[in-house]
């Protein structure tokens, strides 16, 4: 919202050495934020009128031109690109140093002596737009031509086109909770509350023929418009408005229409309540104001042909709706040249109900953005009145046809609230006296009697203070937020409880990333049907959004797989190898009204070309958690189930002790693989329910005692059928000795050259050890007889056995 | 004889002065203590004395001979070393080839920040806490007292979910801030309370590189029975402080949001121009940061508190945009995209 300083001054007292730069601050520090100060003198400077005096071609570019420019005393070599541009013709010129939006567009650049294209430029000659100015008749390629008035070379710009007013803008979502300041009229209020200015209270002539025309006008819902005030006005003359209100309306960012039109405009932008004038001849009988019929249907002012539906409010005539109350008028009763006599419509609507309408119609409106904040009833007759004012005073012949007509049923005992002081000064951590809580109400207006019984002002309270801590937030702002001091809370004593979930999330991603070497990736929580078929997932158990942005964000995840594989074909464009982890949620429809939100870490090993060490790499990745955390009795079984992107034989799950799956690993579906573009490469993934495992972390380790005697090292290396699997052949080692045989290391697994087809040479490092003893030679030949025993009986044969 | 010994014993040390290599070294051995050496025959010598003179001359030489090789070793040793040094220093060895490190991964900046936010708030004496992303509408909005016909549900563009409605609840939502978890602690856990809630946060909006469907936000919320907004201020002072290494000043502006009461903006001080004005702050010496402001009496209640006895504050701040600050990140969708490109850099 933009409001205008010179309009402002209407209402407040403002001196004139004030910086409106300052005011605006304060404003931002106190009120509502501001976005902006707009001075025209500023904006124009070092903008001057410019004498082309000679012209030449651009010796390195055919479409530039070097203008010999005079700008009073100096005359400057310019390049320019104008295709209008002529000798003879005066220009505007931006001198470096003044700030400029080339062609109109993106942010302001301040600009320097430069060369372009090898040529000197002492600033440039510039497009209307370039310099903030509104001219529809230049074309894309030309310059602002002065020719016509012949301005003196070396004149400021502002002098040409320069306003005396300077601007404020407002960051429109600050006044969210503020009705009071949709309008000149309040901000003045709030300045004057400020800064201890004199506020000049706006009280319009307005003098009615007692007996005369009036409106006849019908509430039929009150709830929805509690307050309809109604004028006729005669003898209308619709013409242009005079130059002073064009010059208020253009300030603040509204555009002209005619001298009625803009006065419902100006009262608006003045005291906030949005107005509407009817043509009275296209009025039948009187206005009712209701709800639409079914099937109704308006054109509205912008052209456009609306259907309406039950629950919006029009303003009607007897015959017909005129205007969707609140949010825009109709065309049947529009104001036109030949209008000569007008119904003035000032009134007080349902703020949710006229956001309804709104938001239904997707139509926004500077009245529906007033309407919608709940504005104050009372203001609805000065504005009325206002209106009139302005109308009589431009329109000479015009005539008040009789009294205004005021249908209204609205609560009008104010709002009274206790505040109790203490409280205040605890809330706000400071220590102000009840002496200065009270004036500081006083300044805005609220009446405080007693023991701080506080009235507030009407304008105030259809929404915004309603309750004590409003008042609070008052005393607080105006006290100043900058002088509330900075202070630490005491600690408790009691301390709060830990989350160690969230601090194991980071071990893991510790163990990932630091120990493991994984990339930490964030995906999103969604996916689209797309990827659920490609990774051979089921629709079934998905939760679905209703509204979403694209075809690929319309189902929660119940897997973190599907984005994992997306950033896989991301990344081999940039590396042939990647391991990449995510740690994140994922969401289960499972028939109750939450869905079951569980936390998982999912993740993904590819390396270029064929090779089974991804899958090995990620389970010992899945071991490395389990061991972390010291997550122990699991059951690791070959089989998996919900996992439908695992190659159904190169998978394994782990599960709980008592049958919870904790986690998968696998190489990936060859047909997910083919799906997601990723042939050529060797994927294996693994995904770990998080929340469960952790159900099952064991934080203590015991110690157990270091051993006394000396361990054996014995290596064992045998030919054997490559079907059989390592698991089996451990085992049988161990039974060799399950006493002294401690441990069984897989050290090589070799099938190739020198071994026979369909088989495998696998090599293991046995270690023996006994608690009591140092072992013997005996010991170490009975185990690896033994051990030789059943390998064979597996139909290995040893390797170097005599 | 006693002379000739302390004439010797000064020409050794005079000569060892001298002795520049091992070689040297060994010529003045045996020139002095060699078979035919000069102090060799002096202790030859010895035997021909007279039995009075034999043990105190005898002494004296033997000392004398004792020290001398003590110092020539020494020398020799101080020689060797100097030598050994000498050889080290000429070896080639090429220190340029580079380093052989284990292939260490990369921690996503978000949970990077996330973990040193935890980590002060934690310091501060609040606890962390998490609620589900898909919400419902109470938890959402009415509960944070924004009912249905509210303006501010306007500024939450949100993602609803399919077929789901529930008198209590209302429809589904996917949480548009961390908020709902304000009223599941206080209906969990009751007065006093100090926690913060970082989590993933979902908008129904365009994406754009400053804007996403899914960000991080972080909640906090302190309720007890003297808690003021001058605390809130020392507390996201110090936050902001100890997060960024250097004192940070804060300051406070009126803001509107609907479960707060006075409602505020918190700016922190640029620490880029020194709050003198640059293009990061545009201008203003001050970074906007986040919303906050005293727990609305109304969000008490729908949490079960008293709002009589206890009273409390309540912010709410952007991660993601705290992590773009940080890095200079330019393009929000980087964060969620998996473009290790990107991630390999943190």
């Amino acid at each position: 919202m933009y409001v205008s300083l010179d309009w402002l001054k209407d209402f407040v007292e403002i001196p004139s050495n004030l910086d409106p730069k300052d005011l605006a601050d304060e404003l931002t520090l106190k009120t509502a934020e501001t976005e902006g100060v707009m001075n025209d003198a500023e904006k124009f400077e070092n903008m001057v009128v410019g004498h082309v005096t000679e012209l030449h071609p651009h010796p390195n570019a055919d479409k530039l031109k070097i203008a010999k420019t005079s700008i009073g005393k100096d005359t400057h070599q310019i390049v320019c690109g104008g295709a209008n541009l002529v000798e003879g013709m005066y220009v505007a010129v931006a001198l470096p140093g003044s700030w400029v939006r080339w062609h109109g567009e993106g942010e302001p650049v301040k600009l320097e002596k430069a060369k372009i294209r090898g040529e000197e430029s002492y600033g440039m000659i510039c497009q209307s737009a370039e310099i903030g100015l509104d001219n529809p008749n230049e074309e894309p390629e030309d310059i602002l031509d002065l020719s016509a008035q012949k301005p003196k070379p070396g004149t400021p710009i502002s002098e040409l086109f320069g306003e005396s007013d300077t601007v404020i803008e407002f960051d429109n979502k600050s006044l969210t909770h503020r009705p009071d300041l949709w309008g000149h009229y309040g901000i003045a209020r709030e300045i004057a509350a400020i800064k201890g200015y004199k506020f000049k209270e706006l009280k319009p002539k307005f003098k009615a023929p007692e007996k005369g025309e009036t409106v006849d006008v019908k509430i039929e819902d009150y709830d929805l418009c509690p307050r309809y005030c109604g004028l006729i006005i005669n003898n209308i003359k619709v013409e242009d408005s005079p130059d002073w209100l064009k010059k208020r309306l253009k300030a603040t960012g509204h555009g002209n229409h005619n001298n009625i039109v803009d006065v419902t405009n100006y009262v608006m932008t003045e005291l906030g309540q949005p107005m509407h004038a009817f043509d009275k001849s296209y009025i039948k009988e009187g206005i009712i104001v209701r709800r639409a019929k079914k099937g109704e249907k308006i054109t509205s002012l912008d052209g456009k042909k609306r259907e309406l539906t039950q629950d919006m409010l029009v303003i009607a005539d007897h015959e017909k709706p005129v205007a969707i109350a609140g949010v825009m008028g109709g065309e049947n009763s529009e104001i036109n040249s030949g209008t000569t006599s007008i119904i003035l419509e000032s009134a007080n609507f349902n703020a949710a109900s006229i956001r309804k309408t709104s938001t239904k119609l997707g139509v926004r409106t500077d009245a529906v953005q007033r309407f919608e904040k709940s504005l104050d009833p009372f203001m609805a007759e000065l504005a009325l009145k206002r209106a009139a004012e302005i109308i009589l005073n431009i329109c000479p012949g015009a005539e008040i046809a009789g009294s205004i007509t005021d249908a209204e049923k609205f609560d009008k005992k104010p709002v009274k609230i206790k505040l109790d002081t203490d409280k205040t000064r605890s809330k706000i951590g400071v220590d102000i006296s009840d002496k200065d809580i009270k004036k500081i109400l006083e300044s805005l207006e609220f009446i405080v009697s007693g023991s701080f019984e506080v009235t507030v002002p009407s304008f105030r309270s259809t929404k915004d203070v309603l309750i004590e801590d409003d008042l609070i937030e008052e005393v607080a702002r105006i006290f100043g937020y900058e002088n509330i001091p900075a202070s630490l809370p005491m600690l408790p004593t009691k301390l709060p409880e830990e989350n160690t979930e969230r601090f194991k999330k980071h071990r893991t991603r510790e163990l990932f990333s630091h120990a493991l070497g994984f990339d930490e990736v964030y995906n999103y929580s969604f996916y689209g049907v797309k990827d659920i078929k490609n990774s051979l997932l089921s629709e079934e158990g998905h939760v679905k959004l209703l509204n979403y942005l694209s075809e690929d964000q319309t189902h929660m995840r119940t897997s973190l797989i599907p984005n994992l594989l997306k950033n896989l074909q991301l990344n081999i464009k940039y590396f042939d190898n990647s391991k990449i982890y995510e740690i994140g949620r994922t969401y289960k429809e499972i028939g109750e009204y939450f869905p079951l939100e569980e936390k998982f870490v999912g993740g993904a090993i590819i390396q270029k070309g064929k090779s089974d060490d991804p899958f090995y790499e990620a389970k010992g990745a899945v071991e490395a958690f389990f061991e972390k955390f010291n997550i122990r009795k699991i059951k690791v079984v070959k089989e998996i189930q919900n996992c439908p992107y695992g190659h159904p034989s190169k998978a394994l799950t782990f599960l709980s002790k008592s049958g919870q799956t904790l986690a998968h690993v696998f190489t990936l579906h060859p047909q997910v693989q083919k799906n997601h573009d990723l042939n050529g490469y060797s994927i294996a993934m693994f995904e770990i329910n998080f929340t469960e495992a952790l159900k099952l972390d064991q934080p203590l380790r015991s110690y157990k005692s270091l051993p006394k005697f000396p361990s054996i090292l014995l290596d064992v290396s045998v030919v054997i059928d490559q079907t059989k699997e390592i698991k089996t052949l451990r085992e049988e080692i161990f039974k060799a000795n399950k006493e002294l045989i401690k441990k069984v290391d897989l050290f090589d697994i070799y099938e190739g050259e020198n071994v026979e087809e369909g088989k495998k040479a696998v090599a293991f490092k046995v270690t023996m050890q006994a608690p009591d003893r140092t072992l013997t030679d005996e010991d170490m030949t009975k185990a690896q007889e033994n051990i030789f025993k059943n390998l064979e009986a597996l139909g290995g044969k040893i390797r170097g056995k005599a | 004889m006693k002379q000739e010994i302390e004439k010797l014993e000064k020409a050794v040390l005079e000569e060892l002065k001298k002795a520049s290599s091992s070689e040297g070294l060994k010529e003045l051995e045996v020139k002095y203590f060699g078979r035919k050496g000069e102090f060799t025959a002096i202790l030859k010598g010895l035997k021909d004395l007279s039995a009075e003179e034999k043990p105190v001359l005898g002494k004296l030489a033997n000392i004398t001979k004792v020290k001398l090789e003590k110092t020539i070793e020494a020398q020799r040793q101080k020689l060797e070393g100097s030598t050994l040094e000498k050889e080290l220093k000429t070896e080639f060895f090429d220190t340029s080839i580079p380093g052989k490190t284990p292939k260490i991964g990369h921690i996503h900046p978000l949970s990077q920040v996330q973990e040193e936010v935890e980590r002060i708030f934690s310091q501060m004496g609040f606890a962390i806490m998490d609620g589900p992303e898909v919400e419902s509408e109470y938890y959402n909005f009415e509960g944070l007292n924004i009912p249905a016909d509210h303006p501010a549900r306007d500024m939450q563009d949100t993602f609803f979910i399919q077929d789901k409605n529930d008198p209590k609840h209302g429809h589904m939502v996917l949480r548009t801030h961390t908020s709902p978890v304000q009223i599941r602690t206080m209906e969990k856990y009751g007065a006093p309370l100090r926690i913060i809630v970082p989590g993933r946060v979902f908008r129904y909006e365009a994406t754009d590189a400053s804007h996403d469907t899914t960000f991080y936000q972080v909640e906090g919320l302190l309720i007890d029975k003297e808690i003021s907004l001058s605390h809130l201020k020392g507390v996201m002072a110090e936050f902001l402080t100890r997060l960024f290494g250097n004192p940070v000043k804060v300051r406070f502006r009126p803001g509107y949001f609907p479960f707060v009461e006075p409602g505020l903006e918190l700016d922190f001080s640029c620490l880029i121009c020194n709050a003198k004005g640059c293009k990061v702050c545009k201008n203003t010496g001050w970074i906007e940061f986040m919303g906050a402001g005293m727990v609305h009496g109304n969000v008490l209640k729908a949490g079960g508190i008293d709002s009589k006895k206890y009273q409390g504050w309540a912010f709410g701040f952007g991660l993601t945009r705290l992590v773009m600050m940080r890095h200079a990140v330019s393009d929000i969708r980087l964060l969620t995209n998996g473009d290790l490109r990107f991630i390999k850099q943190f």
